[in-house]
C-alpha cells in the first residue's frame, strides 16, 4: 500500500491540461479525413474505395449537381480514400475532436460539383472538373494536336452514347480512323 | 504429413468416408452421422484434442445437406508432464458430418464431450439443427421473443435487414434458469450490466446465505448478426474491417484471424515483414488488454490506487499503438495479402524507448500490488477453475494457463512470425484469480520481449503481395490467433462473387463462459464480480453482431418521453419509419 504511494510521489502529475492546452498526437496519426473542395474532381474513387460507405458521390434529385458527401459518423479512419485520391483532395488530418451535441448533421460534409451533360443524350453523367482533368492529362501526354481537338468532343459524350455510337459504326460498316 | 497419424487412428475406431486436406496442418474427415459422438470423443479424450470451434453450415446449395464441422486442436491432453503431442505433429483435425434436411437431427456430442454444449445450442438457434440427447436445449443466442421457426443463418430464412416484431413486455417468454433444488436457496441477480466491464449480461446466482451454490447466466444481449451481414453484403476488402469491430479490445486479433482464414483457404503466403508487423500489433494489443484486466481486478476489489497506476502505464501502450499504426486502436490495417501500413525506422526507435518504460514500470507496480496483503487476500483461493473442468470445457487463454495447463496457440500452432520468435509460455498452478492475474503479468513481460525480437529481426521485404489471387468457391480453412483472452478461431468457406459463403467467428470468451458456473460455486456474493472480471470476459465479442439502415439513411433523435414510452410499452417503435 505504502509502496504505491511512493510510486505516486515518484511520477507526480501524469495528466494533460487538455482541453486548456492542445493535445499532440503522433506524426502519422489517422484522424478525420480533410476534404479540399478546390482539388476534388468528382471521380468517385474514394466513394468506391470506402469500405464503410462513409463517402458517397451521387447526383442530386434535380440532376444538376454532383454531390460529394462524407458522413464522419460512419468513418472508420482506414485511410483508403487518401490512398486512392488522384489529386490529393482528401487527406487524413490530425483532427480527433469529433463529438457533436445532438445535431448529427454537423458530422456531414458536402461538396457540390458542376455536372457535365452528354452532348448526345443531354443527360448528366459526370463532373465538369473530371472532364477538364482528363483533358489536362491528355494534353500533358504525347498526343497530336488533332487528336486533342477531337478529345474535346468525345470527352463530353457519356459512356452509354459512346457504346451506342461504336455499335452503330460497327454495324453500318463506317470506318473511324484513329491517328 | 501432419495429421495422418490421427486420421489413421480415427479410421480404426469409426468408418471414415472421406479425407480432405485444407492446409498443411488442417485435415477434414467425413464420418457417418451416428459415428459423430464417438469420433469426436475419441479425438478429444483418447488422442488429446481440445475443441477449437464447431461450425454448422447450410450446404443445401452445394450437396443438399446441412453440415457440421467439429474442429479439434490436436495438442495433447496436457493434464500431466509429458501428456502432449510432439511439436511437429500438432495440427487441427475436423470431423465433418452431413445432416439430411428432412430429419434435421443429429446425435449430440455434449454427453461425451461437455465442451460442445454452447456450440450445439447455437446450432439450433441459427440453423434449427436438433441435437438428440443434448441435456440443455434452451436458447443461447436469439432473444426469448424471437419467432420460433425462424433460424436466421439458413440461406433461405430471411433478408439480413429483416427484424421480427418484438413482443409486448408481458407476453415475452421468461428465460428458464437452471435452478438447483433445495429449500433456502436465494436468487441473486447480477446484471443486466456487469459492474466493471459495463457490458450486458445477466447472471443469476443461487445462494445459500452468503455462499454461491450454483449460477446460471443469460448472455447474447448484443448479438449483432455480423456473420449474416458478412455473408450478404461484404467483400473481402470490407470483411477485415468488420471483423475488427467484433471486439473493442482484441479487434486486431479478429482481423488477422478472419483475413488469414481467407488467405489459408487459397494457400496464400504473405511477406515476412507483414507477418512480423501483424505479430507486433497483436502483442501491443495484448499489452493494453492485460493491463486493463489487472487494473480492473484491482478496481473491483476497491484498490483504486493500483488501478490508476496500472492505467497510467496502459496509456504508454496506447501511445505505442498510435505511434506504429496511426490510431490508438490498431485498426484499419489488415487486408488480404498483407498489410496497408509499414513501420518506419524512426517509429521503431521511439517504440523501443516506450517499451523500456512499460517494462520497468509494470514491475514496479506489480511488486507494490504483491506487497499489499489485503489485495492478495481478495485474489487468492477465489474462483478456482479445476484442472479437469478446464480440460472438459476446452477453456482458453490465461483462464486455462492459470489452472496449470500449458495451452497457448502461439506455442502449439505457431502462426506468422512466431516460428522465429522465442518466448516462454506462462503457466501458473492454482486456478484462482491470483493465478490468472499472475499469468497476465508474466505475459506482459513476454509480450515486451516478443515485440523487441520482432523489431530486431524485422525482415526487409514488401508488406503486401501482388493481389493476383483467385478465390475458389467452396474452399474453406481455419485460422487461429492467440488474442489476449485466448485463441480466436475464424473459419471461412468461400463463395462466389468475392463473397464468403459462411464465416464463423469464435471469440476466445465463448469457450470460457460454459465453465464459469463451476468457478462461482463455493464463493461469496462479494467475489462474484471479481470472478467474472478475472475471466476477462468480452461480451460483445462472444455475441458478434446491430445494423443501421444504410440505404434509407434516415435517422432521428428521440425525445426522452418517446424513448421512455417505448421502453415501457414496446409499442409504436420510433424506429419503424426508418426501415
Amino acid at each position: 500500500m505504502m509502496k504505491l504511494l511512493d510510486i505516486s510521489k515518484k511520477y507526480g502529475d501524469t495528466t494533460h491540461k487538455y482541453p486548456f492546452e492542445p493535445y499532440h498526437v503522433a506524426d502519422n496519426f489517422r484522424g478525420k479525413p480533410a476534404y479540399i473542395f478546390d482539388l476534388c474532381i468528382g471521380c468517385a474513387a474514394c466513394g468506391i474505395a470506402c469500405p464503410s460507405n462513409a463517402i458517397t458521390v451521387q447526383l442530386n434529385a434535380e440532376q444538376n449537381k454532383l454531390i460529394w458527401e462524407f458522413d464522419c459518423g460512419r468513418c472508420i479512419f482506414c485511410g483508403r480514400c487518401d490512398e486512392v485520391c488522384p489529386t490529393g483532395a482528401i487527406r487524413l488530418s490530425e483532427e480527433f475532436e469529433l463529438a457533436v451535441k445532438f445535431d448529427k448533421s454537423a458530422l456531414i460534409q458536402r461538396g457540390e460539383l458542376e455536372v457535365q451533360c452528354c452532348t448526345e443524350c443531354k443527360k448528366p453523367f459526370t463532373a465538369k472538373r473530371l472532364v477538364q482533368y482528363s483533358f489536362d492529362c491528355l494534353s500533358k501526354a504525347n498526343v497530336s494536336q488533332n487528336r486533342l481537338e477531337e478529345a474535346k468532343d468525345y470527352l463530353r459524350v457519356c459512356p452509354t452514347c459512346k457504346k451506342n455510337a461504336t455499335v452503330s459504326n460497327f454495324t453500318t460498316g463506317k470506318e473511324v480512323v484513329i491517328e | 504429413m501432419k495429421c495422418d497419424i490421427f486420421i489413421e487412428a480415427l479410421g480404426q475406431r469409426v468408418k471414415v468416408l472421406e479425407v480432405t486436406r485444407q492446409y498443411e496442418d488442417q485435415v477434414t474427415a467425413l464420418v457417418e452421422l451416428n459415428d459423430l459422438p464417438e469420433a469426436v470423443r475419441f479425438l478429444y479424450y483418447d488422442m488429446g484434442g481440445y475443441l477449437s470451434t464447431m461450425i454448422p453450415n447450410d450446404e443445401r446449395e452445394i450437396n443438399k445437406h446441412f453440415a457440421l464441422y467439429y474442429v479439434l486442436s490436436m495438442e495433447g491432453g496436457k493434464m500431466f508432464e509429458g501428456d502432449e503431442v510432439a511439436q511437429d505433429e500438432k495440427c487441427f483435425v475436423t470431423v465433418k458430418t452431413l445432416i439430411s434436411p428432412d430429419t434435421l437431427t443429429y446425435p449430440s456430442v455434449t454427453p461425451k464431450v461437455p465442451a460442445c454444449v454452447w456450440y450445439e445450442r447455437e446450432a439450433y438457434d441459427m440453423f434449427g439443427l436438433i441435437a438428440e440427447g443434448l441435456p440443455d436445449k434452451r436458447r443461447l443466442v436469439l432473444s426469448d421473443d424471437w419467432p420460433d421457426n425462424l433460424h436466421p443463418l439458413r440461406k433461405d430464412a430471411m433478408d439480413y435487414r429483416y427484424r421480427p416484431d418484438m413482443k409486448e413486455h408481458y407476453m415475452e417468454p421468461e428465460f428458464d434458469f437452471l435452478r438447483p433444488e433445495g429449500s433456502g436457496v436465494i436468487d441473486v441477480p447480477l446484471g443486466p450490466l456487469h459492474i466493471t466491464a459495463d457490458e450486458p449480461g445477466h447472471f443469476r446466482l443461487f445462494c445459500d446465505g452468503d455462499t454461491i451454490i450454483d449460477a446460471d447466466y443469460r448472455l447474447f444481449y448484443q448479438h449483432r448478426g455480423m456473420e449474416k451481414l458478412a455473408e450478404n453484403r461484404m467483400n473481402y476488402d470490407q470483411m477485415g474491417y468488420l471483423a475488427e469491430r467484433v471486439c473493442g479490445i482484441c479487434g486486431y486479433a479478429h482481423a488477422i484471424a478472419c483475413i488469414e482464414s481467407a488467405e489459408k483457404a487459397i494457400n496464400l503466403e504473405i511477406p515476412a515483414r507483414a507477418q512480423a508487423i501483424r505479430i507486433i500489433c497483436s502483442e501491443i494489443e495484448r499489452l493494453h488488454s492485460h493491463l486493463l484486466n489487472i487494473g480492473l481486478a484491482c478496481e473491483v476489489t476497491g484498490n483504486y490506487n493500483a488501478f490508476m497506476h496500472i492505467f497510467r502505464i496502459r496509456e504508454y501502450s496506447m501511445k505505442l499503438a498510435e505511434l506504429v499504426t496511426g490510431g490508438r486502436k490498431t485498426y484499419g490495417n489488415v487486408v488480404m495479402g498483407g498489410l496497408r501500413r509499414d513501420m518506419t525506422g524512426v517509429e521503431i526507435k521511439e517504440s523501443l524507448q516506450i517499451l523500456n518504460i512499460i517494462e520497468a514500470q509494470v514491475d514496479e507496480v506489480w511488486d507494490a500490488v504483491m506487497d499489499d496483503k489485503r489485495q492478495m487476500r481478495r485474489w487468492k483461493g477465489v474462483g478456482i477453475l479445476d484442472k479437469q473442468v478446464a480440460r472438459d470445457f476446452s477453456a482458453v487463454g490465461p483462464n486455462i494457463r492459470g489452472s496449470g495447463i500449458k495451452r497457448d496457440t502461439r506455442y502449439d500452432h505457431p502462426y506468422d512470425f512466431f516460428k522465429q520468435v522465442k518466448f516462454d509460455v506462462a503457466v501458473v498452478e492454482g486456478g484462482d484469480v491470483f493465478a490468472r492475474e499472475t499469468v497476465r503479468y508474466l505475459e506482459l513481460k513476454s509480450s515486451v520481449s516478443i515485440i523487441r525480437q520482432c523489431f530486431e529481426m524485422m525482415p526487409q521485404t514488401a508488406i503486401i503481395v501482388d493481389p493476383k489471387f483467385h478465390v475458389k468457391p467452396e474452399n474453406y480453412a481455419l485460422a487461429y490467433v492467440e488474442a489476449p483472452r485466448g485463441d480466436n478461431v475464424h473459419w471461412i468457406m468461400q463463395g462466389s462473387a468475392q463473397k464468403v459463403f459462411r464465416w464463423r467467428c469464435r471469440a476466445a470468451t465463448y469457450n470460457n463462459w460454459p465453465s464459469l458456473r463451476f468457478q462461482f460455486r463455493g464463493n461469496t456474493i462479494a467475489d462474484a464480480a471479481l470472478i467474472v472480471c478475472s475471466l476477462d470476459p468480452c461480451y460483445s465479442c462472444t455475441e458478434r453482431v446491430t445494423v443501421v439502415d444504410v440505404k434509407s439513411k434516415k435517422s432521428k433523435i428521440l425525445t426522452n418521453k418517446d424513448l421512455k414510452n417505448f421502453s415501457r410499452t414496446q409499442k409504436n417503435s420510433p424506429l419503424k419509419d426508418l426501415r
